[in-house]
């Protein structure tokens, strides 16, 4: 764990010095570029509540790809359960009255359901026709993005817009803002804080952290390997759900063509940079977040274009996933060189 | 013979983080010996001969070769410069013939890059008529005996005109009757001027086949000497620091009720396993059943019945009574105590901790794990349970916490026999417990098993070594192709008899000797 830190640390250090000699080579100030970047990310507070919004579906999206991944099933379907999550918090946003205590809670627990629907397919195809979710998983984003564009575009189509959107959904459905900062944001901390006591203390987590690392030895040991694959999938479906939702209640409070963006590749590319871990998932994801919303400010400030931050990010995954295993072979190395001593000195 | 051909000189090699498992090795074998190298397993023997091999690379030394230093950094380098080896997993292509597998890799090629089929035949023949090896250039190697595939390894280096063949543990897969045939082989060899080196724990081939002896103990060189100096008592001692005693410690005791009973158990052959036929085992309370057999020839199939692995398609299986032939794999855990074969494998997961390795199945049978209704586990307990697995089972180890492949084999067995054992079941099934370890780990296994029979467990013990089975097991069952070949009372059979089962010399199961 500590060394899991260090490594972390380290390896985006590095990965800003590395960036700082890009932008030097081009010709650009490292040092007002990354000033820019904080300010507009951290040290301004609707740039900071900014930061934290943003940063809602990347975590989510990454626990989601983080507890597959650690516990065995290879989800890739984070991009399409994310729509589907939005649409059927959009569904019920559109169609149902009720007051806001009662719909916030319906429209999240809609979310859940159309990422679990999603990523429950799969599951299923993969118990009946033994068919790789890797690859079910992956096709189904497509089936879910152009789904969805057809639903944007004829049947829910608002017809004053000039763009394939749905209607606004009901105000009360629409996430306040509690000091500042979106109400998502506590749904994502909270979703994080049940995330982490499941696997860390569940015996779910247990289990499945268990069949992620040997399934063999799991089901010996009479684990329901079976049913934890697919719960595993459900719950992860749900996650990345959640976080289509909850991008409509706190955003735009519709679903608008091209909604998803990047935002769940990017979730899933941070799970890996926190080698699945759940408060690391958590904690790149902020850092990610910080960098693409600096990324605005850094534009405004500085001549450098956003698409830097692209570069970065890439850096950031390069250097830390390749740190954390050189770092172990040094450990290693110098654990050789003490033995090595202790042993000629007897 | 006096003319020193390799000499290893203070070679070191640490496996991270700590392991030591060759500290200032310095060995030097002659021309034309046959030099066994000894030691128990985890004593260094095969990393030291995967260094000189170029496949492990050392931390410190020099290795001489021919009067040369030399740094071979793959196989391929060694072999070029005459040096071979021979390794206890046999890599060969079984859809090929002996001759294909020979020449693969150098084989001699014609006119526009195609294999010289006649040539090559022709090379191969001959060097089995100048080696007088007993095979057949033209039998597919998946259709003869291990004997004649390890032949089959033996020429692929002979073929590459090596001088030195080192020879990891080649008795480990032979039956009792095929040992003599090699060890003529290897002499006619050495005659012919080759040097062979010989990694073996077995003292008596030790003794009878080689010229000089180095026994190795805890990565480091104990002695080398002549071998018409010393005696089985002397390697012993020298291997494991102590006296060690070759005799059966199982005291006489009856056996009480039934508690296994697989009766005709018979399944299909899926993937690579091999089919059972019509196998009826049962193991009385205070009994240990001992399963022999050459690899491959059903028993893995038959722990993998019994835990429920792979579908039966006939018979009936049932512990204390109760019947489990179609229960799940948790039900029958809740009766059976399971070590398997492959640690790796089936028995844990290396990137776990020690704590997750150890709760495993308890975290399920027993509710003093469960937290808030069984949805969370007690940190706590866990704990608990794995330090008196710790005190218990006498592991040595850092914190609870600390990464499974941070032990040595012997600790990560002493972990996994606790959890099994703790979980109290009237059955105990043991897959070759004692594989991959040191002589004081396997004492320490036997030791556990004659526990077990004495406080009247019911034990299957499943092993490659018959001088195991001779000391603690009361009956030995032979298995020969998916069936059981000779069931046999141990205090009136002999090796030589449970070898000529295990070769399939009768076929007739359950012979008269059944108690």
């Amino acid at each position: 764990m500590r060394k899991q830190a260090l490594s972390g640390i380290l390896g985006v250090l590095a990965a800003l010095l590395i960036g700082a000699l890009v932008l030097l080579l081009q010709g650009f100030n490292p040092v007002v570029t990354y000033a820019a970047l904080l300010q507009y990310s951290l040290f301004s507070t609707s740039g900071f509540a900014a930061t934290l919004t943003r940063s809602v579906p990347l975590v989510l999206t990454g626990l989601s790809a983080s507890i597959a991944f650690a516990s065995g099933p290879a989800n890739l379907g984070q991009p399409g359960q994310l729509i589907m999550g939005a649409l059927g918090a959009t569904l019920v946003g559109l169609f149902v009255r009720l007051p806001t205590g009662l719909l916030v809670p319906l429209c999240i627990l809609a979310s859940l359901a159309g990422g679990a629907l999603w990523s429950g397919f799969a599951a299923l195809l993969k118990r009946v026709f033994a068919m790789d979710e890797f690859i079910v998983t992956l096709m189904l984003n497509f089936v879910a993005d152009y789904f969805a564009l057809w639903v944007i575009t004829y049947p829910l189509f608002d017809t004053s817009a000039s763009s394939p959107m749905t209607r606004p959904i009901s105000m009360a459905a629409w996430l306040p803002d509690v000091g500042g900062v979106n109400a998502s944001v506590l749904v994502m901390v909270l979703a994080t804080f049940i995330c982490w006591l499941l696997m860390s203390w569940g015996r779910s987590g247990y289990e499945w952290r268990m069949t992620g690392q040997n399934a063999l030895f799991a089901r010996i040991g009479g684990c329901k390997v079976d049913a934890n694959y697919v719960r595993v999938m459900l719950i992860t479906g749900a996650l990345a759900g959640l976080a289509g939702g909850l991008m409509i209640m706190g955003g735009p409070h519709r679903f608008v063509k091209g909604l998803g963006a990047n935002y769940a590749w990017d979730g899933i590319m941070i799970a890996v940079v926190a080698n699945n871990g759940i408060l690391a998932t958590f904690l790149y994801g902020l850092l990610f977040s910080m960098l693409q919303q600096g990324a605005i400010g850094m534009e405004l400030v500085t001549a450098v274009p956003s698409e830097f931050i692209d570069v970065l990010q890439a850096i950031i995954v390069l250097v830390v996933v390749a740190g954390r295993v050189s770092l172990n072979m040094v450990f290693d190395k110098l654990a050789t060189r003490r033995k090595l001593r202790e042993e000629s000195k007897e | 013979m006096s003319d020193v051909l390799i000499d290893l000189q203070h070679i070191s090699k640490v496996f991270p983080p700590d392991t030591v498992a060759l500290a200032d090795v310095s060995v030097s074998f002659k021309a034309g010996e046959i030099h066994a190298l000894v030691g128990e397993n985890g004593a260094g023997k095969s990393t030291l001969m995967n260094v000189l091999y170029g496949l492990e690379h050392r931390d410190a030394g020099d290795i001489v070769f021919k009067g040369a230093k030399v740094d071979f950094r793959t196989p391929r380098e060694a072999i070029a410069a005459g040096i071979g080896m021979v390794h206890q997993e046999m890599l060969l292509i079984p859809e090929y013939t002996v001759w294909q597998n020979v020449v693969l890799g150098t084989e001699p090629v014609g006119m526009f890059g195609t294999v010289d089929v006649h040539r090559a035949r022709e090379g191969v023949r001959r060097k089995i008529e100048e080696f007088q090896f007993n095979l057949e250039a033209d039998a597919l190697v998946g259709d003869i005996s291990v004997a004649a595939r390890q032949k089959v390894e033996i020429l692929k280096l002979l073929y590459r005109n090596v001088s030195v063949l080192v020879l990891d543990e080649p008795t480990s897969v032979l039956t009792p009757q095929e040992i003599p045939q090699l060890f003529g082989e290897l002499q006619r060899l050495r005659d012919k001027g080759h040097t062979i080196i010989f990694i073996s724990h077995r003292l008596d081939e030790v003794l009878s086949l080689s010229d000089r002896v180095t026994v190795m103990r805890r990565g480091k060189v104990v002695s080398t000497s002549a071998s018409s100096s010393l005696t089985k008592q002397d390697l012993a001692r020298q291997m494991v620091g102590r006296e060690v005693l070759f005799t059966s410690r199982r005291s006489p005791q009856e056996p009480g009720d039934v508690v296994l009973s697989a009766h005709g158990l018979s399944s299909s052959t899926v993937e690579h396993h091999s089919a059972l036929h019509d196998v009826t085992v049962e193991v009385h309370s205070g009994e240990i059943i001992g399963v022999a057999g050459v690899e491959g020839n059903g028993q893995f199939e038959l722990v993998n019945a019994i835990i429920g692995l792979i579908p039966l398609t006939s018979g009936r299986l049932t512990v204390g009574g109760r019947d489990i032939t179609h229960a799940d794999i948790l039900a029958r855990r809740s009766l059976i105590a399971f070590v398997p074969q492959d640690r790796g494998k089936m028995g844990a997961s290396g990137a776990a901790s020690i704590l997750e390795n150890a709760i495993m199945t308890h975290h399920i049978l027993d509710p003093s794990f469960s937290i808030a209704g069984g949805l969370g586990l007690s940190h706590r307990r866990a704990t608990a349970f794995t330090e008196q697995v710790r005190k218990q089972f006498a592991v040595s180890m850092g914190r609870v916490g600390d990464s499974f492949h941070s032990l040595s084999g012997g600790n990560q067995q002493k972990v996994i026999l606790g959890r099994e054992l703790l979980l109290e079941t009237p059955f105990v099934l043991m897959d070759q417990p004692t594989r991959g370890l040191d002589v004081g780990s396997i004492e320490y296994v036997h030791e556990l098993l004659l526990d077990l029979r004495r406080r009247r467990r019911a034990v299957l013990l499943i092993s490659a070594d018959l001088d195991e089975l001779f000391m603690v097991a009361d009956r030995i069952m032979v298995m020969w192709q998916g069936r059981v070949a000779a069931d046999l009372a141990t205090d009136a059979t002999s090796r030589e008899e449970v070898g000529y089962y295990m070769l399939g010399g009768r076929e007739t199961a359950h012979a008269e000797t059944s108690s």
